[in-house]
């Protein structure tokens, strides 16, 4: 097994790809196509953005208060604002006197604690600004080191400090509760969001013709059901809440910072340009990379679900160690993929935080260059009657380091958030893809009922092809009537189940009429028909369910009776009884528990139960033996004398019975009679019937 | 089909085992012992990507130290910058870590002792990205395992940043990726390797599941078990001695508190440990149930549409994955509450220590800086407990999901492995002495076979449905094992050659007609890679392709579509004949080669058969007769039983069940 490297690639293939294009107006449609799987949800979503609004400011100002309570009251024992001391039910005498009022105040030499010999606290702020509110007294005055008095005594220090805490403790334990509810809440809310496209895209897959499924990969279909459709729960949250609220944080750090000094929010709006540069000309390359990642990982899916669906041919050629270096191949493919792509975005995270990180030290030594001088904030007197920092202190510091702080922060994690969003619209692309993929066979807008009463089953110059340059049907004509039973033979490939396959609507007419009563099957819902038209499959598919699951599959059948019955029509009722479980035995991984002439039966079986006025039989007895044959072909002729039977075969002693037979050649009915009428025409029926002898004996 | 019984409690739905879809690993229950032997093993992983685990270890520990400055530089500012006080002026002492530092600013002015930790910070933010660290990259995921698979398969990161933490992440993102291709590789090894028997009972999206989704939780488990609880411990223990060297005299109580925390917080979630477990396993066996009916609806779309089960199928997906989210949901529940009683215990200590610092600082012991540094040590220390406390539940999260990889990894497939020799071609012929078979369910499928058959012989194995003839014709590329008897080519023990030699030498053509999504040419090639253009074509001419796929517009290269789907039956059905035939080994077995064939193109099959068993072992499974009457020897299989054995000439001369089955069918035809 190839290792994988650190700084190479194997076999590396994602730069050779054009990035897939992302305009802002594709991003929005994609962003509105998510909506009816959201409406549901509406009211929730209310709930939760109110919330989370709410919680956040309301956090972002708890933070403030609590922040200059604990640095400037408790640590350093400043008197408290006046609205502070209301939300700690404190009395007057905590608050700091002379709101409003400039006021000097001689420095003291008292020490403010008692205990201690040692001056612990220096001052941060000048003796005016101790008062609050003083406008720019002791601007100039350099700080006396050591003659530090706190304002509260250390009784009422801890008592503003008590109260502190048991705020903490009350607003903290009802926040995690809420939290936790709204954690399994937020939950519960994407994931039925998920649901709800999840289940269109299998509605439309499954709707979807075989002609497309036959070029498309089982594990790309689960891929995209799984992974691509799951991003659509985060485009509320990463793709334009947290955007969203990034840049109000932004905003609000700028103001904020604006507000201390303005000068700092000119040097973020500087260091912001490169910044900006840098995470738009990265763009590309990170979608590019991203969509080669979900391929290599839809890829993987792909080749391991068709091993195992394969795994009996693999095991009989001893292929194993073959598809086994497949795996491996596209596994490490995948592992680049990822690699890659997260490699990237680290080295731009990197890069964006160093020149954040320097622009903050440079801020942070300006900031305390500034205390020390005791330099005015640019609007903290405004605010003065909640939070002390007219001027630059440690709370200040604080405060608006914080804010440069977050503002690095910020910038680094839109770097994350741009990214994410990149794949996460790379995603919904794919997942909406699928969506976009018009079924084929179009429902019409006012269907007609199926007939209760088959006159006719007609095919009127139908022509057919899977591919544009292949028809499999010209121009075919063929009618069968209620209480007959049509045999359609020829050579392998002629058209036969093609045909069929026409009356179940899986596929629309090239051109050409398939009606039924005259009635075009076009003007006719799909699951109407096919639950009026029962098929018995060449291909004996059975699911991995039980018994009576398999056979009451794709009907609304629960009648048990119904159900044994339709096995004892096709000789399957024996065989089931004498195993184990019966009706309730599971058949395994298609069906692999039962041999074939018993999934045969089934089939059949599964076809009778439906008891419809149109049957179709496709080779229904080429796994039986001769005995069991006519044994089937008797009980199905007496259940279905008022049906019409259509009846692919190519058993002589069965063909000879119809009322009428159809040979197919070349896409068309070469010729048409029964059976006496073709021999008696000695062409190409007369030559199928003596080819099919000449392995008989006389 | 899972079915809940209807009186199903809601305790039992999140806490009980749920019974979905799984029939082999029917035993998931995981005790305590056993989780610990699960993570045992894990551990063990570690071994095979020793280089990349040593360079991260390294890489994460050299992050350790720089980080234990900032709390103290932070002191400086706070105290000696900004307050402007004097050294030495608290009781509180600076570690021994820090004297470097306190060398170079002691005595100096307030704005140059500033300038100088600037520049020190500085130089710490370009190369370990200080005070901005944390390297990582995750995408966005999903609210369910399946979804989340693919960060975990591509975890890593650093606590630094810059040159350091983008190295770190590197070497960390690539050791995990390592070995989680490693896991999912081996087990999609032995998923593919399972015995014939096994494979009925084993889904196709569970083992998807299994391979994409479960095995990304082995690297997390070998790594969350020893990088996170070292480096916690090792955090733990830094900061420990830091707050006994610095503040050891002046508060000593923070000291017990700080050890006291850490058993608090493991007992606090040791407690839900099984519900974790059980939660977890039925969370993803719910996901295994989903993908179970996605592959098998859109594998057998045709069929599905044919019978009109379109949203039938859509409405059991919507149920399956509904549950899937559900016990998605469930396991989240239980994860909240053992984190709020964690960080409840945690919450307590995180206030007797504030009430007890700021006392302290409002005593005048400490000084305002020393909260900086408080605040950074309790962090280094509450962090840990926390960690531990959330290990534990993390843990039994992945150990649900590993158990889930190992148990199939450890599955017995010694039915499948045979002896040493090796097998370089059919000589003599295949005897059956005494062969009996039993399927797991009990159904004896054959019994007390004796039989011998010549190389240069067309034989054919006839009898009704359900007789055995698949049965015993599996036996002879040991696909399946006899129960009782044996099986011996030219005279030796089946079981003593090596199997893949064994099917090199006997080609088996299903009686299902499976084929890859990919070129005619590759299916060609998947059963001989070594097969020359000349032999593809004549195989294709002898099995009676040549007519439609010179038809195709690519011819050979022509990719087929699902499962083969572009061609009629009868047209897969020769192919895969065509298939079988390309590999030109001693032993062909056609498994109702004839089925879909018209008679045409049935008599030409037969005659080319025919001819290849001049030299070789032909084995034909049918029951019409145009294509049986031809074959050197008729094997009538019935209930198990030889019942008659011979030519058709001398069967239908004597009286016995072969003639009574010939006239069955020719009867009908007069």
């Amino acid at each position: 097994m190839q290792d994988l490297s650190i700084f190479e690639s194997s076999d590396w293939q994602g730069d050779g790809m054009s990035p897939p294009t992302m305009t802002g107006r594709k991003m929005l449609r994609l962003s509105l196509r998510t909506w009816p799987y959201m409406r549901p949800m509406l009211p929730h979503l209310m709930v939760l953005l109110a919330f989370a609004f709410s919680g956040a400011l309301g956090g972002m100002l708890t933070w403030f208060i609590g922040t200059d309570l604990f640095t400037n009251k408790v640590l350093l024992g400043q008197k408290l604002q006046p609205l502070q001391a209301v939300v700690l039910f404190l009395p007057e005498e905590y608050v700091v006197e002379n709101v409003g009022l400039s006021d000097t105040s001689e420095l003291s030499d008292e020490h403010g604690s008692e205990s201690q010999d040692i001056p612990t606290e220096g001052q941060p702020l000048s003796p005016a600004g101790a008062k609050g509110k003083g406008k720019g007294v002791g601007k100039g005055e350099v700080q006396d080191l050591g003659d530090y008095k706190p304002e509260l005594t250390d009784e009422q220090r801890r008592s503003v400090r008590n109260r502190l805490l048991i705020w903490s403790v009350i607003g903290g334990s009802i926040m995690t509760v809420v939290f936790s509810v709204f954690w399994y809440y937020t939950t519960w809310i994407w994931q039925s969001i998920n649901q709800n496209l999840r289940v269109a895209m299998v509605e439309r897959a499954e709707s979807l013709s075989l002609r497309y499924h036959d070029s498309a990969r089982v594990g790309d279909a689960i891929f995209r059901v799984y992974q691509d459709s799951a991003m659509i729960i985060n485009l509320l949250q990463s793709g334009i809440i947290a955007p969203f609220w990034a840049l109000f944080g932004i905003v609000m750090g700028l103001v904020i910072v604006a507000a201390f000094d303005p000068w700092f929010s000119l040097m973020v709006i500087v260091v912001a340009v490169p910044v900006v540069w840098l995470i738009v000309a990265a763009t590309p390359r990170i979608r590019r990379r991203a969509l080669a990642n979900r391929e290599a990982n839809s890829d993987l899916t792909s080749r391991t679900q068709e091993v195992f669906a394969a795994i009996k041919v693999v095991k009989a050629n001893r292929a194993e160690a073959r598809v086994f270096d497949r795996f491996t191949y596209d596994s490490a493919k995948a592992l680049d993929a990822a690699y890659y792509l997260r490699l990237d975005v680290v080295i731009l995270t990197a890069i964006v935080t160093f020149l954040g990180g320097s622009l903050f030290l440079l801020t942070e030594y300006i900031m305390v260059a500034w205390i020390r001088v005791e330099r005015e904030t640019f609007l903290g007197a405004a605010f003065a009657f909640i939070i002390g920092f007219t001027i630059w202190n440690f709370g200040a510091l604080q405060i608006a380091r914080g804010r440069v702080e977050d503002l690095v922060w910020g910038a680094r994690g839109m770097v994350g958030i741009w990214m994410r969003v990149q794949d996460l619209f790379v995603a919904l692309e794919r997942a909406f893809h699928l969506l976009d993929i018009e079924p084929e066979v179009i429902e019409p807008e006012d269907p007609i009922p199926f007939p209760k009463q088959i006159d006719s089953v007609t095919w009127r110059d139908v022509t057919f092809g899977y591919k544009a340059d292949q028809q499999v049907l010209s121009d075919i004509s063929l009618t069968a009537q209620p209480g007959t039973v049509t045999a359609i033979v020829g050579s392998t490939g002629s058209g036969k189940s093609t045909l069929m396959s026409l009356l179940l609507r899986i596929y629309d007419p090239d051109s050409g009429v398939v009606a039924v009563n005259d009635v075009n099957l076009k003007d006719m819902a799909t699951d109407d028909i096919r639950a009026n038209v029962s098929i018995a499959l060449q291909k004996n598919v059975l699911f991995n369910d039980t018994v009576t699951n398999n056979i009451a599959f794709g009907s609304a059948i629960t009648d048990q009776s119904a159900i044994e019955a339709a096995a004892k029509i096709s000789q399957a009722d024996g065989f089931i009884t004498e195993m184990v479980k019966g009706y309730q035995t599971e058949l395994g991984e298609r069906g692999g528990k039962l041999s074939a002439g018993q999934r045969q039966r089934l089939s059949i079986a599964r076809a009778v139960v439906r008891d419809t006025a149109i049957l179709i039989l496709d080779e229904p007895t080429a796994s039986l033996d001769a005995r069991t044959e006519q044994e089937v072909l008797r009980n199905l002729a007496e259940w279905g004398h008022d049906r019409v039977i259509f009846l692919i075969t190519h058993r002589l002693s069965t063909i000879r019975q119809a009322d009428q037979i159809a040979l197919i050649e070349d896409g068309r009915v070469a010729e048409i009679g029964t059976h006496d009428e073709l021999m008696g025409k000695d062409a190409r029926y007369a030559a199928f019937v003596n080819a099919e002898a000449a392995g008989v004996p006389s | 089909m899972s079915e809940l019984p209807d009186e199903t409690s809601l305790w039992r739905e999140i806490f009980g085992r749920n019974e979905f879809d799984d029939r082999i690993d029917t035993q998931s229950d995981i005790t305590n012992l056993d989780a610990f032997r699960l993570l045992g093993r894990c551990v063990m992983l570690i071994a095979e990507v020793r280089g990349l685990f040593a360079a991260k270890f390294v890489l994460q520990l050299g992050l350790v130290f720089p980080v234990l400055l900032l709390p103290w530089m932070a002191k400086i500012v706070v105290d000696n910058v900004i307050l402007a006080q004097p050294f030495g002026t608290t009781e509180v002492l600076y570690p021994p870590f820090m004297n470097p530092i306190l060398a170079l600013v002691q005595g100096r002015e307030p704005m140059d002792i500033m300038l100088i930790l600037t520049t020190i910070y500085f130089v710490m933010l370009v190369t370990i990205g200080s005070r901005f660290g944390g390297t990582g990259a995750s995408l966005l995921d999903g609210r369910d395992a399946a979804t989340q698979s693919e960060n975990a398969t591509s975890q890593g990161g650093s606590e630094g940043g810059s040159f350091w933490g983008v190295l770190e992440f590197m070497v960390n993102v690539r050791m995990t990726q390592t070995l989680a291709n490693r896991i999912r590789s081996r087990l999609f090894d032995r998923l593919s390797r399972l015995p014939m028997t096994a494979l009925d009972d084993q889904r196709i999206g569970d083992s998807v599941y299994r391979v994409l989704y479960d095995a990304p939780s082995a690297p997390r488990l070998a790594f969350d078990l020893t990088f996170a609880p070292f480096f916690a411990a090792l955090s733990a223990l830094l900061n420990l001695y830091i707050l006994q060297y610095s503040y050891g005299d002046v508060a000593p109580e923070l000291i017990w508190i700080a050890w006291a925390t850490v058993p608090v917080a493991f007992l606090t979630t040791f407690p839900f440990s099984g519900a974790l477990r059980r939660t977890n396993q039925n969370k993803r066996a719910a996901g295994s149930a989903t993908t179970n009916v996605m592959e098998e609806s859109i594998s057998n779309i045709a069929a599905v549409q044919s019978l009109g089960a379109s949203k039938q199928e859509r409405e059991r997906f919507a149920e399956r994955s509904e549950t899937a989210f559900q016990r998605e949901r469930y396991a989240i529940g239980v994860i909240i509450a053992a984190s709020l009683l964690n960080g409840a215990a945690l919450g307590v200590a995180g206030i007797y220590v504030t009430i007890l610092f700021t006392d302290q600082i409002i005593a005048g012991s400490m000084s305002p800086g020393d909260f900086a540094v408080i605040m950074g040590v309790f962090y280094g220390i509450s962090w840990p407990a926390a960690y531990f406390g959330a290990i534990w539940i993390k843990l039994q999260e992945a150990v649900a999901s590993v158990r889930r990889v190992f148990f199939f990894i450890d599955y017995d497939v010694s039915e499948d492995c045979g002896g040493e020799l090796k097998l370089t071609g059919v000589s003599s012929g295949i005897r059956f002495d005494g062969v009996g078979f039993n399927y797991p369910d009990g159904h004896t499928a054959l019994r007390d076979i004796s039989l011998s058959l010549e190389v240069g012989q067309l034989v054919a194995l006839v009898g009704p449905t359900g007789a055995g003839k698949t049965t015993l014709a599996y036996m002879v590329p040991a696909l399946l094992h006899p129960s009782s008897g044996r099986v011996e080519i030219d005279d030796v023990n089946l079981r003593e050659f090596d199997i893949d030699s064994v099917r090199q030498q006997i080609t088996y053509v299903f009686q299902e007609h499976i084929l890859l999504s990919e070129t005619i040419r590759e299916n060609l090639l998947l059963a001989n890679p070594d097969a020359t253009e000349s032999e593809m074509m004549s195989a294709l001419r002898t099995a009676g392709c040549m007519d439609f796929v010179t038809s195709l517009s690519e011819g050979i290269d022509t990719v087929l579509g699902r499962g083969g789907d572009t061609l009629s039956v009868g047209q897969q059905q020769r192919l895969c004949i065509a298939r079988g035939l390309v590999r030109d080994s001693s032993v062909l077995i056609l498994d109702e080669p004839t089925a879909a064939l018209d008679p045409q193109t049935e008599n030409q099959l037969v005659a080319s058969l025919q001819a290849a068993a001049a030299n070789r072992l032909v084995i034909v499974i049918a029951h019409r007769l145009s294509t049986i009457r031809h074959a050197d020897r008729i094997v009538f299989l019935e209930d198990g039983m030889v019942r008659d054995l011979g030519d058709h000439e001398t069967l239908m001369a004597s009286d016995g069940p072969y003639r009574e089955f010939v006239e069955l069918q020719t009867g009908e035809d007069q």
